[in-house]
């Protein structure tokens, strides 16, 4: 029971899946052309058998109707024991009337001998007629009350070499010859025929107009839904102003109304969101320029300070290198925070130059006095075009981080792949925790909430990261199988594609 | 160098000013200053200075402006400060024809060294001349002709006429000339290599647009040709 229930319901799943992927409008068409075969059909085979009905009995009531006159007539002016050629006699003029009929009378002719006339002697003779009728006509009745006569005129339909024929006999009371006729229904048939060509004429013309109605309506129905559908995709891909013309005040309407009414507020929001974004952005931005005003008139004497610090009372000098280190420290906070916000304005431009990858890196390291900790493994001669300046800044943040975080001996290694520069850094520290992974290139991101803030400014590999992408390029972090984090930035060799969309320019060199 | 060289700081932010006047004058430079570039024009002409530095952002005439104004009278060098890194005023000033640009906060010692990389290319040096078609460098005179006429070349566009003409027809990169001219390190910005290239073709070069002298090698850089 179980089991047949479960099937019953797989059966239904498949059937609503196999619906389902049926598009509306055929199902439309389906359900309308359904009805209209039913309606079509019915009506028909209504008409049909009305008309049917009504034809062959009038053709039949009026051919027998006949029949019996002429029978009478005819067989009343017979002789009792008719001889065959009166009988043959009688059956022809019988046959000769406008009913078109063929008769055939049988009598018992003279000496009791049976003697058969039919009006037609090819077609009509006592085999055609059925035996049932035969021995229907023949039989004798009882009179009383309810039947007055003792034979009864009887009929029946019959096929003939493929053709419809009425078949109807009487025995003429009194000892009388026994008649049948033999009708012809065949005009009745074609009639009926063409009446039935018609029919399925007209059937056949109900479904074509209810495939164009059904393509119509739906039509009317799938255009809007498929212009919302557009209208939905348009929104999906950020065209925040798309908006329905809404026209008539049907469900899909009122449909429209609803989607117009969503993408306006989303379009709302989303210009709340971004105007406040950009304003929060502007402040940064506005924020770090009005810092570099009096940053520039202590930056240029804090040198003199320095200079002098030897010379000053042991006491103070403490307090005026720390002075001068703080200041540098904010000096790469500003400057860190200034490059964060050219990027997310969009202002961010490469200065492209035709470089020696192991050169820039070689400088790179000597610069920072990192040579002793840092292993490199690069040939010269790997040429790349790309913006030197943001290259050293990848490479000083991700070296630096390696090294801070790390420790030595730090590994750098360049490689090209295809059209495509490769550097790992990797170093041979405990790693990168699972759980901070995802997160080492977020801008402020403190792997521990116990570590000093001291450590820098907490932008070095976001910036890093960003400069790798307007490069084209990419900065990925990993935990070495043999231990330690590698870091693997790649770039492509030649970054002009990219950076030929505005006028090409960057950031000067310090 | 004998003479202490005197420069003139044209900055509109008084606290900037003052100390950069102070560290400059410390590393031993004779410094006069002015808050506008109008006065600044005023004091060139009445002080001839042998260097500028030049902010960007001043009240009234800017500094690109002062500096094209600059141009069109002397060669003398010009060192732009730029607060806003929006690059595109690097690019600008460059093309209204300064020599070198710092970008702000500067450190003394930086913009010390940058003035006296600049001062540098004025030096002579050997005492040859070099003939490139109708182009004549004379090395000990410090003067470049053209079909006899004297040229008005900056120091640093001089210099870098110098340094390609010293290898004709080798290709120079431009991290290898700005290390010749500019003295900046690795780091160096090419578009000043670039930027001083444009205006050194547009006086040396008979069409500027389509050169025949100082030729772009793609990848490279650039190389100085004697016309065939």
């Amino acid at each position: 029971m179980t089991g047949r229930v479960r099937r019953w319901a797989a059966a239904r799943n498949v059937m609503t899946l196999s619906l389902r992927w049926i598009s509306l409008r055929l199902r439309l068409m389906l359900v309308f052309a359904l009805v209209a075969l039913a309606a079509a059909v019915s009506a028909s085979a209504i008409a049909y058998w009305l008309n049917r009905d009504a034809v062959l009995t009038r053709t039949q009531d009026a051919a027998l109707d006949d029949f019996r006159k002429s029978l009478q007539d005819n067989t009343g002016t017979l002789p009792l024991g008719p001889t065959c050629q009166e009988l043959q006699a009688a059956a022809d003029r019988m046959a000769a009337t406008s009913q078109k009929y063929e008769v055939l009378l049988i009598g018992s002719g003279e000496g009791g001998k049976a003697c058969a006339a039919p009006s037609d002697r090819d077609l009509f003779s006592l085999k055609v007629v059925p035996k049932s009728l035969q021995a229907a006509v023949n039989r004798e009745r009882r009179v009383d009350d309810s039947n007055r006569y003792a034979y009864h005129l009887y009929w029946q339909r019959i096929t003939l070499d493929g053709k419809p024929y009425l078949v109807g006999g009487a025995k003429v009371i009194g000892g009388g010859p026994t008649g049948y006729l033999l009708k012809s229904l065949e005009n009745e048939r074609a009639d009926l025929n063409s009446l039935a060509w018609s029919l399925g004429i007209a059937t056949g013309l109900a479904l074509i107009g209810s495939a164009l109605l059904a393509q119509a309506a739906a039509s009317t129905v799938l255009r809007p839904v498929q212009r919302l559908g557009d209208a939905a995709r348009r929104l999906g891909e950020g065209k925040l102003d798309t908006r329905l013309r809404v026209s008539g005040t049907d469900e899909l309407a009122d449909l429209s109304r609803t989607f117009n009414k969503t993408a306006e507020s989303l379009q709302k929001r989303v210009e709340e969101l971004s105007a406040r974004e950009a304003a929060s952005r502007r402040f940064v931005a506005d924020m770090s320029h009005e810092l570099r005003t009096p940053l520039t008139a202590i930056t240029a004497v804090t040198e003199v300070l320095e200079d002098e610090a030897d010379n000053l009372d042991p006491m103070i000098a403490p307090a005026v290198q720390l002075v001068v280190s703080e200041t540098r420290r904010l000096n790469d906070l500003v400057e860190n925070l200034m490059e964060v916000t050219r990027f997310d304005a969009g202002t961010a431009r490469l200065v492209l130059d035709d470089v020696d990858v192991a050169d820039q890196v070689t400088a790179c390291i000597d610069a920072r006095a990192w040579l002793d900790a840092v292993e490199l493994d690069a040939e010269r001669g790997i040429m790349a075009r790309l913006d030197p300046r943001r290259l050293d800044v990848i490479l000083a943040n991700l070296i630096g981080n390696a090294l801070k975080h790390g420790g030595s001996p730090v590994r750098v290694s360049v490689r090209t792949e295809d059209d495509a520069l490769r550097i790992d850094v990797r170093d041979h520290g405990p790693g990168i925790p699972e759980d901070v992974l995802p997160h080492v290139f977020d801008r402020f991101y403190k792997a521990s909430a116990s570590r000093p803030r001291s450590e820098g400014s907490g932008l070095g590999l976001s910036i890093a990261l960003e400069n790798a992408h307007i490069h084209g390029g990419e900065i990925t972090a990993a935990n070495s199988p043999e231990g330690g984090a590698v870091f693997t930035f790649t770039l492509p060799r030649d970054a002009s594609g990219l950076a030929e969309q505005p006028a090409g320019d960057g950031e000067g060199g310090k | 160098m004998t003479t202490v060289p005197s420069l003139l700081l044209i900055e509109d932010d008084d606290a900037i000013r003052t100390a950069l006047e102070f560290s400059l004058s410390r590393q031993g430079h004779r410094v006069v200053t002015a808050a506008t570039g109008e006065d600044g024009l005023k004091l060139l002409r009445e002080q001839r200075p042998d260097l500028i530095v030049l902010d960007v952002m001043l009240p009234g005439i800017d500094g690109f402006e002062v500096c094209r104004r600059i141009r069109r009278t002397d060669q003398l060098p010009i060192i732009l400060l730029t607060a806003r890194s929006d690059d595109i005023d690097v690019v600008v000033g460059l093309e209204s024809g300064a020599d070198d640009y710092v970008v702000k906060p500067v450190q003394g010692r930086v913009l010390d060294a940058r003035i006296r990389a600049v001062l540098r290319r004025g030096e002579r040096e050997t005492n040859d001349s070099a003939a490139f078609g109708s182009l004549v460098i004379d090395r000990s005179a410090m003067t470049v002709t053209k079909n006899g006429e004297e040229l008005q070349l900056t120091p640093t566009e001089l210099r870098l006429l110098l340094e390609l003409s010293r290898r004709p027809g080798q290709a120079l990169s431009r991290q290898q000339l700005l290390r010749l001219v500019w003295e900046h390190d690795y780091l160096g910005d090419s578009r000043l290599v670039d930027a001083c290239v444009q205006r050194l073709r547009a006086k040396v070069e008979d069409v500027p647009s389509s050169p025949t002298l100082i030729r772009t090698v793609r990848g490279v850089g650039y190389r100085l040709d004697a016309p065939q």
